[in-house]
């Protein structure tokens, strides 16, 4: 499987939730060689493309750019790996009782 | 709503944020490419995806002729992308660093095709420009290109 299998793809719960804006991974330590495990999808409720990260960092400037994209992926979220019941081409369906993560980086 | 990270002590890496589209250095800080897409490691796909499946892992980063499904859509061939596999990453920053040189990389045959069988034939072309004849005769048959 590629990444842009993921990225877009459209996300459904009970019912249509958003589209797969970004995917994050985890490294347990920058040594070399270390593994990137998938962690969760982040979710953006309108839009597909790339956010550049201000919903996820503190970063507000320039601000007319910063809130034109907060404004576009309000409502983003992030589900974890064990929450994801079923991938499909161009689908991603979740489990029942699925839990909304923030979108935010530490 | 829950934190979307924990308080492990590591790295968060968001694909799109962090990884995509950026440069790639070998060891030397050479240029070797550009990261055009993640490969992941397999995992259930079109079935149901039981509850203790293991996340997948990224196992190489992809360079190649990715343009134009970017702009029209659809899927890159596989067998279009060139592997940098992700053992190979040592630092990811603004670029991302790898601990093998251009040589040992798949991505860089094209490069080093052109200059054994055409650059190498041309007379001159078998020498390195900045150094002085004395420096490379026939000690260093890498070429020029």
């Amino acid at each position: 499987m590629i990444i842009t299998d993921l990225l877009g793809s459209r996300v459904f719960g009970p019912d249509f939730l958003g589209f797969v804006s970004d995917v994050r991974f985890f490294l347990e330590s920058e040594t070399e060689g270390q593994s990137a495990r998938l962690y969760g999808i982040l979710i953006s409720p309108h839009a597909r493309s790339s956010s550049l990260g201000f919903e996820r960092s503190g970063v507000r400037s320039p601000w007319p750019i910063a809130a034109l994209v907060r404004w576009r992926h309000r409502g983003s979220f992030l589900v974890r790996w064990s929450d994801i019941e079923r991938l499909e081409v161009g689908r991603i369906q979740l489990r029942p009782g699925f839990e909304r993560a923030s979108p935010e980086l530490p | 709503m829950t934190p979307g990270t924990d308080d492990r002590p590591g790295r968060w890496l968001d694909a799109q944020l962090h990884l995509l589209d950026r440069q790639v250095l070998d060891v030397d800080d050479v240029p070797v490419a550009v990261v055009d897409d993640l490969e992941l490691s397999e995992v259930p796909f079109d079935q149901e995806i039981s509850i203790d499946t293991p996340p997948p892992v990224i196992t190489a980063l992809l360079s190649g002729a990715a343009i134009a499904t970017r702009i029209f859509g659809g899927r890159p061939p596989e067998s279009r992308m060139q592997r940098t596999p992700w053992a190979a990453v040592v630092d990811i920053g603004v670029v991302i660093k790898l601990a093998v040189g251009r040589d040992t990389l798949d991505l860089a045959w094209t490069e080093r095709w052109v200059r054994d069988r055409i650059i190498g034939r041309i007379p001159g072309g078998r020498h390195i420009p900045g150094r002085k004849r004395s420096e490379h005769s026939g000690s260093d048959e890498r070429g020029g290109s």
